[in-house]
């Protein structure tokens, strides 16, 4: 896992892309943190770092991308599943080399709070610091993300297409959500609508009409006497749903200076699952 | 030892190795035979572990790859049809990074790795980027990594294959090099290739066996029966009448020259006896030089044709089909030498010829 990890790091400075991630980062950073806190005269670091996690929508794709899109293209992932090295300990491998990164691009910033500490000793450490934690966690559930996208495919381009677009919907989830109706009626025919696309879904996956109809038909069933028997069950459920999946919306308690226990297993259940996805893609693609 | 047990690997109905089963016993250099699609890469995709067979089992050194694949892979090296490099890292970077995945820990990398260079001829690359060197050093290096860590076995997928001759030949030095310590197989669909390094041939196509056996015994098939092809500078009738003069010659086919005043053709005899000092006896006796004699050599296809047999199998009947065909214009095109050539020998040649085309 180690060597995998290592193997990682040292292609990101040799291709640069380590070197474009950090400037980026850091130039976006330093322009927000001089605005808000310095020339702004804010002492509230949490609340600017609330402010660019757009920088998540654009970096991390970058970041990501090239991970396990590039070993498909190129092969070398014959290399890595053929050596006595187990696929979970080269995606974690991998996984810990994007955070790494990431990692130290953040122990950069966190020396901004102290400095704003030097000037006026009211800033408020702790919830600056709780502010970094949580920033620091919700970056490491992005690149869990586009590390399972990068999965997917053997282009990087289309590895950071599908990212790009992936965290862009979980960034505007607020929005969205905030646009559908939130009555019974309306939900239900949202979730209807849902099972019929994830039917549809298991047909081309499996190829079997029958079994795909006879899904839909008792889904459908299902969720209609459970509308009939309890109406109050669907009330605002999909906002519910999705808003669950919206990674930045998690941030606020953060932004406001609490150090949300339940955000912070959110965001490492996150990295957690995707990390468990894409070992689960890599095991699935020695089938097909 | 590699055994392998009706191998299967299918994907939707198509099914790319059928029901494959062979030994690769220590210290043998085997050799894995056939065309392009015939189901080798994705056996040894299989082998290695890379891919999962759909049914069967496969056994490196007794130890199950689907039960432990931890331990029989440590056993096995393998380089891929596309070595498997990083252009962006250096030769000694990237060989490095193999030998620690391989489990090389410590001092010993560093020189294993040097080892393993001075080998395979890359010291003089080590510092440099793999993105800049030339197809035959990167093969190298993916031979370097394929070696890394000494596995008993070694797998290499049609490892000279974008090389130019004079790297073929570096590259079979080296398999020959490896195979004093190592259990080699590899594959390849150039005959002479296998032949030239290789203690047994295994022959594949269409994902299945087709037969086991020693190189020279193959040889020995394939070349019973093969033409002789040969170019003799002087008139046509003269050479007609010469040749008339040899009985064991029961098929004639011209081919094209390209030198003036000669005549190129292809001599078949009967159950391909060795007419080669008869025909430069006869050929010097009525004053006409041979300007080349070379026995043909068989193609793979061909090849095929004669392994499989009387339209055993589906490829072999279809070539059949095929090679019958171009046999019929060629028969035409020499009608009137071999007419010749035939009455004057025996009836009874004209049966057994035609019994053996």
């Amino acid at each position: 896992m180690f060597a995998i990890y290592k193997k990682e790091l040292l292609q990101y400075f040799t291709s640069m892309i380590g070197f474009v991630f950090l400037a980026f980062f850091l130039v976006i950073m330093g322009i927000f943190y001089w605005t808000l806190n310095i020339g702004g005269g804010s002492g509230n670091f949490e609340y600017m770092l609330g402010s660019v996690d757009f920088l998540f929508v654009i970096l991390i794709p970058i970041l990501t991308m090239r991970v396990i899109a590039e070993e498909n293209r190129q092969k070398t992932d014959q290399l890595l599943y053929t050596s006595p090295v187990s696929i979970t300990k080269v995606v974690v491998g991998k996984y810990l080399a994007v955070f790494s990164l990431f990692t130290l691009a953040i122990l950069v910033v966190s020396v901004y709070p102290l400095i704003l500490h030097h000037y006026n000793s009211e800033v408020q450490l702790a919830s600056a610091y709780s502010g970094v934690i949580g920033f620091w966690l919700m970056g490491g559930a992005y690149i869990a993300i586009g590390l399972f996208v990068s999965s997917l495919t053997e282009s990087q381009l289309i590895a950071a297409i599908i990212s790009f677009i992936v965290m862009i919907i979980t960034y505007i989830m607020p929005t969205l959500t905030a646009a559908i109706p939130s009555d019974g009626k309306s939900q239900v025919f949202i979730v209807a609508a849902v099972w019929i696309l994830i039917c549809v879904a298991s047909y081309s996956a499996m190829k079997n009409v029958f079994v795909s109809i006879l899904l839909g038909i008792i889904g459908e069933a299902v969720i209609f006497v459970i509308y009939g028997s309890n109406s109050q069950v669907y009330d605002s459920l999909i906002i519910k749903v999705l808003n669950a999946v919206s990674i930045s919306d998690r941030y606020d308690d953060f932004r406001l200076g609490i150090l949300e226990v339940n955000s912070m297993i959110y965001y490492l259940s996150i990295s957690f699952l995707f990390v468990f996805l894409t070992i689960q893609m890599i095991k699935r693609k020695r089938f097909n | 030892m590699i055994e392998v047990k009706h191998l299967v690997k299918r994907y939707g109905k198509h099914a790319a190795v059928n029901d494959l089963s062979f030994k690769v016993d220590n210290g043998k250099v085997v050799g894995f035979l056939g065309p392009n699609g015939a189901g080798k890469s994705t056996t040894m995709n299989m082998i290695t572990g890379y891919i999962a067979p759909t049914e069967g089992q496969i056994l490196v050194d007794g130890v199950d790859i689907a039960d432990n694949p931890k331990v029989a892979k440590k056993n096995i090296g393998y380089l891929p049809e596309i070595p498997p490099l990083y252009p962006d890292l250096r030769v000694r970077e990237y060989l490095n990074f193999v030998a620690e995945i391989k489990g090389v820990k410590g001092k010993k990398r560093a020189e294993m790795v040097n080892e393993i260079m001075t080998r395979v001829k890359i010291t003089d690359v080590s510092e440099r980027l793999i993105r800049h060197l030339s197809k035959g050093y990167k093969q190298r290096v993916g031979l370097a990594e394929a070696m890394m860590n000494y596995p008993s076995m070694v797998i290499l997928d049609e490892p000279s294959v974008g090389l130019d001759p004079g790297q073929t030949i570096e590259m079979r030095e080296i398999i020959k090099e490896l195979a004093k310590d190592h259990t080699v197989l590899l594959s390849s669909h150039i005959m002479q290739e296998i032949s030239a390094v290789c203690d047994e041939v295994i022959i594949i196509n269409e994902g299945q066996i087709l037969t086991i056996d020693t190189p020279q015994n193959i040889v020995e098939k394939m070349n019973t029966n093969s033409g002789l092809h040969i170019v003799i500078k002087g008139e046509k009738e003269d050479i007609k009448n010469a040749l008339r003069t040899i009985p064991e010659i029961v098929d004639v086919k011209y081919d094209e020259t390209c030198e003036e005043n000669t005549i190129g053709m292809t001599l078949y005899t009967r159950n391909g006896i060795d007419i080669r000092e008869t025909i430069f006896f006869k050929l010097s006796e009525a004053g006409l030089p041979i300007m080349e004699l070379e026995r043909e050599e068989l193609t793979l296809e061909q090849a095929f044709i004669r392994l499989t047999g009387e339209g055993s199998r589906q490829f072999g009947g279809k070539k059949k089909k095929k090679a019958s065909r171009k046999k019929d214009s060629s028969e035409e095109e020499a009608e009137d030498i071999v007419d010749e050539a035939v009455e004057e020998t025996d009836n009874d040649e004209e049966n057994e010829n035609g019994g053996n085309k």
